[in-house]
């Protein structure tokens, strides 16, 4: 495919390294996606802008969820996540708001939709937002995350991961995904892991455990860069 | 490790999944005429309600869909240095807001009417661009919303053009009445159906 520059910053995905949808055992990616396929259109000045500071209405500012209050500190081994978000050229994507999520140490959500039988942590609720700096760097402080069943789905597990969400510049450059932990035997079993037709890009969602001697703390650390969608993070100004 | 431009492949997408923090949606995010939810709202344009419900395959309601509006302020600017006319932009509108819905699939966004404008594709109709998330959709829908008010410049947009004629009406908003003294839209979503029936998305 061809690119063009500019004002051809954003180039379509390449779908065999996007999630394949339905899913086996996940009544919703059945139930929820059209049956027609999505209809080309042109990239104008809607799709092409975003919202560049978002930060007075989602207000980060909390990246620490091991810590829900002084003393109470969540149950699980303490970790320690960070890493740049860039753009397609590499590039650090300065003032993305960062969402995230998780199960606590046993697999559990702290949400009320989330009911199966494993204990809830009155120190975890699992959920933080935070900014990227100047150069795309975030990082945060949590607990590694307990893998759980589906339901109804034949024994399916997911391995532990964490939800991330990025607003980014661009409404094209948006994305939600999962960041999982390399060398976890049930990656290789995963079903939304391995929706990604093109196995290539499934090790572009783990992260990378840092060797603990580097780690300057009591936590494990763990090492991932994202890329959004797009050239040039922060366009020049006309 | 990272080459300078040296173009990267961007990370994969995956579902937001059935557990989306509730706690993540604060008063106000549904609320495009202000930056934040202490702000004062826009004094420029129309004041208007976008609604509707989002449903799943056999019209039944999608519940803990997150919709992410983004559209151009009442001229018909963008706040981003893509947009020529940037500077002049409304300082006081974001243009962006998040909505979840509710256990009948119902959604409600506060917005203002936006402005049509000229872009190298096309002349836009005034319309809002909305993002569906949920539990197993694994990439984001993108589809957009058109105001009956406008029937010629529906006509010439570029991205409405872009759908096949007989579906194009889907795309367009119709009259709820009014609500909060403010002029209402209603905008339903049906994430999967048939053929006649289902919303339009776009290639993201
Ligand atoms: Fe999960």
């Amino acid at each position: 495919m061809t690119r063009r520059d500019p004002p051809d910053l954003f180039a379509p995905y390449d779908e065999s390294a996007q999630p394949a949808v339905p899913i086996e055992g996940y009544a919703n990616t059945f139930r929820r996606n059209p049956a027609r396929p999505p209809i080309p259109r042109p990239y104008t000045r809607t799709a092409r802008t975003g919202p560049l500071d978002l930060s007075p209405k989602l207000k980060p500012g909390d990246d620490n969820l091991a810590v829900i209050a002084p003393g109470r500190i969540a149950l699980g081994q303490l970790i320690h996540v960070s890493g740049r978000v860039l753009d397609e050229d590499g590039r650090g994507v300065p003032g993305a708001v960062v969402e995230l999520w998780q199960a606590n140490a046993a697999g559990r959500y702290f949400n009320p939709l989330d009911t199966r039988d494993a204990p809830l942590d009155p120190n975890f609720v699992g959920n933080g937002r935070t900014l990227t700096d100047r150069e795309g760097r975030y990082a945060f402080f949590t607990i590694k995350p307990g893998a759980y069943p589906v339901p109804d789905s034949g024994r399916w597990w997911r391995p532990p991961h964490v939800h991330v969400s990025i607003l980014g510049p661009s409404t094209l450059s948006r994305l939600v995904t999962q960041m999982y932990f390399s060398g976890e035997p049930l990656n290789a079993h995963d079903r939304l892991l391995n929706s990604l037709p093109d196995a290539a890009a499934r090790p572009r969602l783990l992260a990378r455990q840092i060797p603990p001697q580097e780690v300057e703390g009591e936590w494990l650390a763990f090492s991932w860069d994202i890329v959004l969608r797009g050239r040039h993070a922060t366009p020049p100004a006309p | 490790m990272i080459r300078p431009n040296a173009p990267l492949p961007p990370t994969a997408w995956h579902t937001i999944g059935p557990f989306f923090p509730r706690t993540f949606f604060r008063e106000g995010d549904n609320d495009l005429t202000r930056l934040s939810a202490e702000a004062a709202p826009t004094a420029r344009g129309e004041h208007i309600l976008l609604r509707g419900r989002v449903l799943e395959e056999g019209g039944r309601p999608c519940v803990n869909a997150v919709l992410e509006a983004w559209q151009a302020d009442a001229a018909g600017r963008f706040r981003h240095p893509l947009d020529p006319g940037w500077r002049e932009a409304d300082p006081d509108f974001l243009g962006w807001g998040r909505a979840w819905t509710d256990a009948e699939g119902a959604y409600s966004f506060r917005t203002v009417m936006p402005g049509g404008y000229a872009d190298p594709a096309g002349p836009r109709a005034p319309h809002v661009d909305l993002a569906v998330l949920a539990s197993g959709i694994m990439r984001r829908l993108v589809t957009t919303v058109f105001f009956p008010d406008f029937p010629d410049a529906n006509e010439a947009d570029p991205v409405l053009r872009a759908v096949p004629e007989g579906l194009r009406h889907l795309l367009v908003a119709r009259p709820d009445g009014r609500s909060e003294g403010l002029r209402a839209f209603r905008f339903d979503l049906l994430l999967r159906g048939a053929p006649d029936a289902e919303t339009p998305f776009f290639v993201d």
